[in-house]
């Protein structure tokens, strides 16, 4: 998979943090993280809650400071520089208006600050205004404005700035599922017409997805795993990840036997065999993970076919999810595992609880995970 | 019959009493709060007699107000008592500012009960305790010669108009500090952020953000301040001297020369002169945002 953002040029990345660490008391809230950000693209910091990936960003932009390590902005290093003397600017979780300025004080308020001439600073409104979809509400009030207008009222407080490291925080975590769908395609499209470096963290994965060009998993206080959304999604490399993305089946289980372009595991209940690339020793504890949707409930002619891993189950329920259906299964280990259907394919589909079916993959569909 | 019943249960039944209950409060302010300023009214007008005043129709009493020196005393004191508001501003709405910025949220509450303790102090006994401070021999002359920082000692700040202003502030700021604090909710943490992003210093912060954002609160911790400067008599007398007098001491002195209605006027003038100010304040801040929840 080709990075789209890996730099043939000279320049240095946007962001680059080396050994990077945030301590809260006892509590490492970010532990020693290496992380790089090549410029102009749209990079997700996705991760669970209190995983370290709103410290990381409020350490980008100056918020706070760091226990360890630098931090370095277009080759610079800004560690022990205020926000506003960085490349960076940040949108906020919450409708973070000035609440007693109209929208166009709210978006002039920094080119103000900055001594802009009137003239000016109209003109950069304007423009900024009608980039984020907001002509002729220069006159209105924050709390005449619905959530996703206070949004994009901050995003262009933020752009008319002209930085080159635009953060966002949680920006669309407030905002119902419809709206949030809208605004990401439409961050996305701002962010690819102006093209400066978005960094946007979330703990949403659908939001993820739907807008990065990179993602990186953030748990713990550590940086998981970094890849484009399709490696992120179609190959996660780290357990943790598998268990994250997507609706994954993870069954772990001791490596029984390895060859050249695959391993053999014991799940306790039955052998399974995987292609990986990965090294793993004879005895380790890994996991397989395998996504929901590729994983089938076999008939007796499927599961004659070439390189299709079968294992016995009992068929618990179904539920319906509207495009999709789900259909649990329990493995003989007492794992229950998800297969996920187009609910119009699935007229005779399924089975009923207690039966006793034979599920599989395709051998290549699944996932080794050794960490 | 039935319908004696059911009027007896609506006066006297549980729901009756609980519609009762419900009016309570009404007749407390009517009886207690609308009719004296009614009455106060009525009064100001009425025909002064050797120790009381008989029903009539007479503006005597204004007249009197307007042309003595009591007019412009009374404009003194609302000038003073004015410094006393920006003087209290000054000094108590940073404190204000400094508990919700830099105290532990849990603790905040805590810190601004502290400023209650010295109304636990009878206010007579407070206001007194200035004296020896504020005197010529007082702590603060004796400190400040001590020092060298002075050789006479200062004699303005008491039995002066200073005087009065400073005991006026000692009295009432606490009244800033509360009103400054529950304003500084209207001033969330994430505005502060943003300026830090933007790059608007300090001073420029407090002007264009924090002042704007609080004003309602700021504006009904100064009618408190400026009200009691104005009316309380007792400051004036222990620490205000000849010339140093506020509108509650003309009253004061007014009463104890048996000139009812003049008193009556002076109040009415008082009562006028707040219902202005709300006003004015009100179409500035629109002072509802005060009951306000921030949401």
């Amino acid at each position: 998979m080709a990075e789209p953002f890996s730099s043939t040029n000279t320049e240095p990345p946007a962001v680059e943090v080396v050994g990077l660490g945030k301590n809260y008391g006892p509590v490492k809230a970010l532990d020693s993280v290496n992380l790089s950000i090549a410029q102009g693209g749209y990079t997700v910091l996705l991760g669970p809650s209190g995983g370290g990936k709103t410290t990381l960003l409020r350490l980008l932009g100056g918020f706070i400071r760091p226990t360890a390590g630098k931090i370095l902005l277009h080759g610079r290093d800004v560690s022990g520089l205020p926000p506003n003397q960085r490349p960076t600017t940040m949108v906020f979780q919450s409708y973070a208006l000035f609440p007693h300025m109209n929208v166009e004080k709210n978006v002039g308020y920094g080119l103000k600050i900055q001594k802009k001439t009137k003239t000016d600073i109209a003109a950069s409104v304007e423009r900024i205004l009608s980039l984020v979809g907001l002509e002729g509400y220069n006159k209105r009030m924050p709390h005449e404005l619905s959530g996703g207008q206070q949004q994009r009222v901050q995003l262009a407080r933020s752009l008319v700035l002209e930085r080159d490291i635009l953060l966002l925080d949680e920006p669309l975590a407030a905002l119902d599922a419809k709206l949030r769908k809208d605004m990401c395609i439409e961050l996305k499209r701002i962010q690819e017409k102006i093209g400066i470096t978005f960094v946007h963290v979330t703990h949403n994965q659908e939001e993820a997805m739907t807008i990065a060009d990179r993602i990186a998993i953030i748990a713990d206080g550590k940086i998981v795993e970094e890849g484009s959304p399709r490696e992120i999604y179609e190959r996660p490399q780290r357990k943790f990840t598998a268990a994250f993305v997507g609706e994954n089946n993870l069954i772990e289980g001791k490596v029984i036997n390895v060859n050249g372009d695959g391993l053999t595991m014991d799940a306790g209940f039955a052998e399974l065999a995987a292609i990986t690339k990965k090294q793993a020793s004879v005895g380790s504890e890994i996991a397989i993970s395998i996504r929901s949707e590729l994983i089938r409930i076999l008939d007796g002619n499927d599961g004659q076919a070439e390189g299709v891993q079968k294992i016995p189950a009992t068929y618990l329920e179904e539920v319906y999810l509207g495009l999709t259906t789900m259909h649990l299964v329990r493995l003989p280990n007492g794992v229950e595992v998800a297969v996920r259907r187009i609910s119009d394919d699935d007229a005779d589909f399924g089975g009923t609880a207690g039966q006793e079916i034979i599920v599989g993959w395709n051998r290549e569909d699944a996932g080794v995970h050794t960490d | 019959m039935s319908a004696l019943l059911a009027i007896r249960d609506s006066l006297m039944g549980e729901r009756g009493l609980q519609r009762w209950a419900f009016y309570i409060p009404v007749v407390f302010m009517a009886l207690f709060f609308a009719a004296p300023v009614a009455l106060t009214l009525v009064w100001s007008v009425f025909e002064r007699t050797m120790f009381w005043m008989e029903p009539g129709f007479t503006l005597a009493a204004y007249e009197n107000f307007f042309t003595s020196a009591r007019a412009e005393n009374y404009v003194y004191s609302m000038i003073h008592s004015a410094v006393a508001v920006v003087v209290s501003f000054v000094i108590g709405f940073p404190i204000a500012v400094f508990v919700r910025r830099r105290v532990v949220k849990a603790a905040q509450h805590r810190v601004i009960l502290l400023f209650i303790l010295p109304f636990m102090i009878s206010e007579l006994v407070r206001v007194f305790a200035m004296r020896p401070v504020l005197g010529r021999n007082g702590l603060l002359n004796t400190g400040l010669m001590e020092l060298g920082i002075i050789s006479e000692p200062i004699t303005i700040i008491l039995f002066s108009p200073i005087g009065v202003v400073i005991g006026d502030v000692i009295s009432f700021l606490p009244f800033m500090v509360f009103a400054g604090f529950l304003a500084m909710e209207a001033v969330q943490t994430y505005i502060f952020e943003v300026c830090d992003d933007i790059g608007v210093g300090r001073a420029r912060t407090f002007r264009d953000i924090i002042v704007p954002l609080a004003a309602p609160g700021i504006f009904a911790g100064g009618v408190f301040i400026f009200v009691n400067s104005l009316g309380v008599a007792l400051v004036p007398t222990i620490l205000g001297g000849p010339g140093a007098v506020n509108a509650g001491l003309i009253v004061n002195q007014a009463i104890v020369a048996l000139d009812f209605p003049l008193a009556m006027a002076i109040s009415a003038i008082m009562l006028l002169t707040l219902v202005v100010l709300l006003y004015v304040g009100h179409r500035l801040f629109d002072l509802t945002k005060i009951l306000q929840p921030i949401s």
